[in-house]
């Protein structure tokens, strides 16, 4: 599913690499635990995940494409299309309704539109599942995105990601703004969500204390050689 | 949702910028277009003050120097035409009327315009219109008076007042010709040209004020009396303040002296008669046939006099000939031709006024663009979550752009509501004070234009913040900066 080789990254400007990853693997379906210090290179390997920035050298292959190959406006067309996106909070749009965010992703891929029609369900119709399924009551869901709590606005980003079934999720600290018992349900209805249709998690995190919920932990302190 | 919905919403979310940006350009447009339609209407009605006359001829000086004091009484025209010229050439074949105009006196600012009768009947303005009275009827004798409307209204005359008409131009002319009180008989229906600004008398009183003899005083201003007893009470039947501004006039100016006349013995005279009638505010009625006098009286010279030709194929022909006129130096200059390069002289001012409010239109884009780059930066993580979602960086710029294009288009929907509005608002005072009227009518093909031209401005100034914000979602990515 996800497969580094050989990545090496390093800002325009700057003499010293800042990633310098030889081998990363992560299969389908996968619950991924990336434990990342900040200042570890984290928001850099998810920008060259998500195809924002482009390697300097070696492959990032996601779902047999490999990202290094692609234009600029191939990788965000790739993400669009596969990748579904967490913050760590304040990542909705304020102007916009629950329902509207959801459907946000959708105005910028057709696969993930086709993706909805071919289940039968209209956009909106989609939205609001996915909204009830993570927990929101249809009333919740018709109030501006502001009056919402912390949680609330989570699970809504939580459903934009998945809306249009994305092969990989990632999201970086999620869970940072909520409180422990929120924190564990949330992870909970992600993962429902991800098993509904084989998704790949990838969770970044300082926290520690989330890691043996998950599949598989990985420290980018450990797989980054630059730090060594 | 498609982009532009995107940017509307972004936009009502930050309402009170948008708003303010919003009105500024509107306002500005409203200002464009508003000394626009007035710069145009002005052009429009400054070429209406005088329409249907063939010819206008003086002596000679300049072509706009004549038609400056000839028509819109600027100026002051030094040397002037003999009757026997006038006479002469009127008398040419090819010549359907011709009006004397005799300019230099004034009446409390406003300029005094001797002339026959031939004025009210040929003289026209505007798409060929003649005079028209608002009331009362043409003077027909040399005590009489027809005033341009915005004199009568500017000094609150009525008809059958009494005023007294003063040598030279201008407010304080020392030499007052204040034996010498004229009724009013007439105002004219407002034109929106110079003659509403006119008062109107026969040669023969301008005549009578000029060349009166030091030694028979009682004569002045009354050349009829012997013949003609009514028009004395006449003209003495009015006691209000025309009377009280000669007399305190006459005291403190020597002015008897300098007249050689009695003043006492003028003023026992008028309250001998001042009782006949009260002011009795006369409707256009044709004057009586005894108060029929002589209007043109024996002038030796005019100031300049305006031809109407039997064919307007005679003008080049006529005019060639005044031009080599043999017994004394005259100018004819076709009205219209001399207009159109004194308005090209005037180019200038109006090129400074379509500068200024096109630098204001200018400002107000630029204020909008202050806007969208300094809320830019608070939108980093508005930018950041449209890249997490799949946003392009064109979605971004185009994202962008309409925004600074809906602002501006919206700015000039409300500016050309505004400038409707106004107008509406302005366009009684704005016949009435200076003649210009407007007319609620679609916007023209270069009002338009103006607007178009705005809008592309506008596009333009949108380009800047969009670049930047592409260039900010370039870097920043789906990291959020906040």
């Amino acid at each position: 599913m996800l497969e580094i080789n050989n990545l090496i990254f390093r800002w325009p400007g700057q003499t010293d690499a800042t990633l310098n990853i030889p081998k990363l693997e992560v299969a389908a379906g996968e619950r991924v635990f990336l434990h990342g210090p900040s200042g570890s290179g984290k928001s850099t390997l998810l920008g060259l995940l998500s195809g924002i920035s482009k390697p300097e050298s070696g492959h990032i292959r996601l779902l047999d494409t490999d990202l290094a190959n692609l234009s600029d406006a191939a990788r965000d067309k790739f993400r669009a299309d596969h990748i579904g996106t967490i913050f760590q909070n304040f990542n909705l749009l304020p102007y916009l309704s629950p329902i509207e965010n959801v459907m946000l992703g959708c105005n910028f891929s057709k696969l993930r539109t086709q993706r909805v029609s071919a289940s039968g369900n209209t956009l909106t119709q989609q939205a609001q599942q996915l909204l009830h399924a993570l927990g929101l009551s249809p009333e919740i869901m018709s109030r501006s995105v502001s009056q919402l709590s912390i949680g609330q606005q989570q699970r809504v980003a939580a459903a934009r990601a998945f809306i249009g079934q994305p092969e990989l999720i990632i999201a970086d600290e999620p869970t940072s703004a909520l409180d422990a018992d929120n924190r564990n349900t949330f992870i909970e209805l992600l993962f429902q969500q991800a098993s509904q249709y084989g998704a790949t998690i990838l969770f970044v995190s300082h926290d520690n204390s989330l890691a043996p919920l998950f599949d598989k932990q990985l420290s980018l302190v450990e797989i980054n050689e630059v730090n060594q | 949702m498609r982009l532009v919905t995107l940017a509307t919403k972004s936009m009502l979310n930050r309402k009170a910028s948008v708003l303010l940006t919003l009105f500024t350009i509107a306002i500005s447009v409203m200002l464009l277009l508003s000394i626009e339609r007035v710069r145009q209407e002005a052009k429009s009605s400054f070429s209406n003050t005088v329409s249907g006359t063939d010819l206008i001829v003086g002596a000679r000086s300049g072509d706009i120097q004549l038609l400056l004091s000839s028509v819109f009484r600027i100026g002051h025209a030094n040397n002037s035409v003999s009757w026997a010229s006038y006479q002469d050439i009127k008398a040419q074949r090819g010549v359907s009327w011709a009006i004397p105009i005799s300019l230099g006196d004034s009446h409390k600012g406003h300029a005094v315009l001797g002339t026959d009768s031939a004025y009210f009947t040929h003289f026209r303005y505007g798409k060929k219109q003649n005079l028209a009275f608002a009331a009362g009827r043409a003077f027909v004798n040399a005590q009489e008076v027809v005033l341009g409307s915005e004199v009568a209204s500017k000094m609150h005359y009525r008809l059958g007042q009494q005023i007294v008409i003063s040598h030279g131009m201008g407010n304080t002319s020392f030499h007052h010709h204040d034996d010498n009180p004229m009724t009013i008989v007439g105002i004219l229906a407002p034109t929106g040209t110079p003659v509403d600004k006119t008062v109107h008398v026969p040669l023969a009183a301008i005549e009578a004020m000029h060349s009166q003899p030091k030694s028979a005083p009682r004569m002045i201003g009354k050349p009829k009396q012997s013949t003609d007893h009514d028009d004395t009470h006449e003209h003495n039947h009015s006691h209000d303040h025309g009377h009280a501004d000669e007399h305190k006039h006459n005291g403190s100016h020597d002015h008897a002296d300098e007249h050689g006349h009695n003043d006492d013995h003028g003023h026992t005279d008028e309250h001998n008669h001042g009782h006949e009638q009260p002011d009795t505010v006369a409707v256009a009625v044709p004057a009586p046939a005894h108060l029929h006098g002589d209007l043109i009286g024996e002038p030796k010279q005019i100031t300049a006099f305006l031809m109407g030709l039997d064919s307007p194929l005679y003008t080049l022909q006529i005019r060639r000939n005044i031009n080599n006129y043999k017994a004394e130096p005259l100018l004819a200059i076709m009205p219209g031709v001399t207009l159109r390069e004194l308005w090209r002289m005037l180019g200038l001012v109006e090129k400074i006024l379509l500068l200024f409010s096109g630098v204001v239109v200018l400002i107000s884009l630029l204020g909008m663009l202050t806007t969208l780059l300094a809320t830019l930066n608070q939108r980093r993580r508005e930018l950041a979550i449209l890249r997490s979602v799949g946003a392009r960086p064109r979605h971004i710029f185009t994202l962008m752009s309409s925004e600074a294009i809906l602002i501006t288009a919206a700015g000039c929907a409300l500016g050309i509501a505004l400038f409707y509005a106004l107008i509406a608002l302005a366009q009684g005072t704005l016949q009435s004070q200076f003649g210009i009227s407007l007319s609620i009518s679609l916007l023209s093909h270069y009002e338009l234009m103006l607007i178009g031209v705005i809008m592309a401005a506008g596009t333009l100034m949108g380009i800047l913040p969009a670049t930047r914000a592409y260039f900010y979602s370039l870097s920043d990515g789906m990291s959020i900066k906040l």
